[in-house]
């Protein structure tokens, strides 16, 4: 056997170990990081009708929504990343349900907040909500 | 010579362009649909140059004082509401309809100097439905809405709900359309 061989050979070895680690560390990762199915993609809302809603609602008046023209506002924290929130106008656990149910009737669950009930109907609001977790 | 030629003759390709975009009806001129990008962030640019650049000449008030501010918002509610929507105050949902969308304006007093705001509520904007308010209000009434401009970014919506009942428009906080059908309209008919 030539050094050549053994080394093509330690190569290939090496090779295969790697290639079974990161197939059994896979499922591993898949755990620790978020699930691959998109939150949004269960309760039927589409984006990218969403993203045309946020900017007719003049939601980007009060918030920063990555994505959106204009959407730069201030007022209200910056929506863009939505997926990663963990609460919504910080009472609501953030689940797609709660932010359709903020979306279409924040005063009732926050009287008195700055944002308006604009008067979502429920596919509005899932749509938007769609493009909040989703983003650009 | 030649780049003369070349210079002129661009010219003449972009004048060709844009012929055939008006003529042949390409530019989409509905208010269903949204501005492309690149239109929108012209238009948008533009306006805001527009303003900055007109506005400089204008004297602004150093203080506004309280009775400046309710008669702003008296206008305000009567007359913008319904475009502008107020703190917790949705705008009408026809207003949802237009394009470009008119914006809330809880922090317009951040983004503009109030001879800005002065001269955009007096001078209107084109092509956005917004009207040139010193056409039909005196020169003390277009400051009362700045000045109510300048206070909105510290109304909260029981701020404005109390102002509403002071001035006796009789609506406290409208919800959003369908939300409650009783309640009138968030302005009154002149």
């Amino acid at each position: 056997m030539t050094s050549d061989q053994a080394w093509l050979r330690f190569s290939w070895r090496l090779g295969t170990l790697i290639a079974l680690a990161a197939v059994c560390a896979a499922p591993l990762g898949a755990c620790v990081r978020r699930p691959a199915e998109p939150t949004w993609a269960k309760f039927g809302g589409d984006p990218s009708q969403g993203a045309i809603l946020v900017g007719r609602f003049g939601c980007g008046a009060c918030h920063q929504i990555a994505g959106v023209q204009g959407a730069d506002g201030k007022v209200g924290p910056p929506l863009s990343t939505f997926a990663d929130r963990t609460m919504i106008a910080g009472v609501l656990p953030n689940t797609p349900e709660n932010l359709v149910r903020w979306l279409r009737h924040p005063q009732a669950v926050v009287p008195g907040n700055a944002m308006p009930d604009v008067g979502l109907t429920d596919a509005q609001a899932r749509d938007i909500a769609a493009y909040l977790y989703r983003g650009p | 010579m030649t780049w003369l030629i070349g210079v002129v003759c661009g010219f003449a390709a972009m004048g060709a362009g844009a012929l055939v975009v008006i003529e042949g009806g390409l530019f989409n001129a509905t208010a269903s649909t949204p501005h492309i990008a690149a239109v929108g962030l012209a238009a948008h640019t533009a306006f805001i140059r527009s303003v900055e650049v007109r506005a400089k000449g204008v004297e602004a008030p150093t203080r506004f004082a309280p009775a400046d501010v309710t008669a702003g918002f008296r206008d305000y509610d009567r007359s913008c509401v319904a475009c502008h929507g107020a703190p917790g105050v949705s705008n009408a949902s026809w207003a949802h309809a237009m394009t470009p969308p008119p914006p809330y304006l809880e922090d317009a007093a951040r983004r503009w100097r109030p001879r800005e705001l002065y001269w955009i509520v007096g001078q209107g904007v084109k092509m956005t439905a917004m009207p040139a308010w010193a056409e039909v209000r005196s020169d003390a009434q277009v400051w009362d809405l700045v000045a109510f401009l300048e206070a909105l970014p510290y109304l909260t919506v029981a701020d404005y709900a109390r102002m509403r009942a002071e001035a006796g428009s009789a609506t406290v906080a409208t919800p959003g359309p369908g939300a409650s059908p009783t309640a009138p309209p968030p302005f009154a008919p002149e």
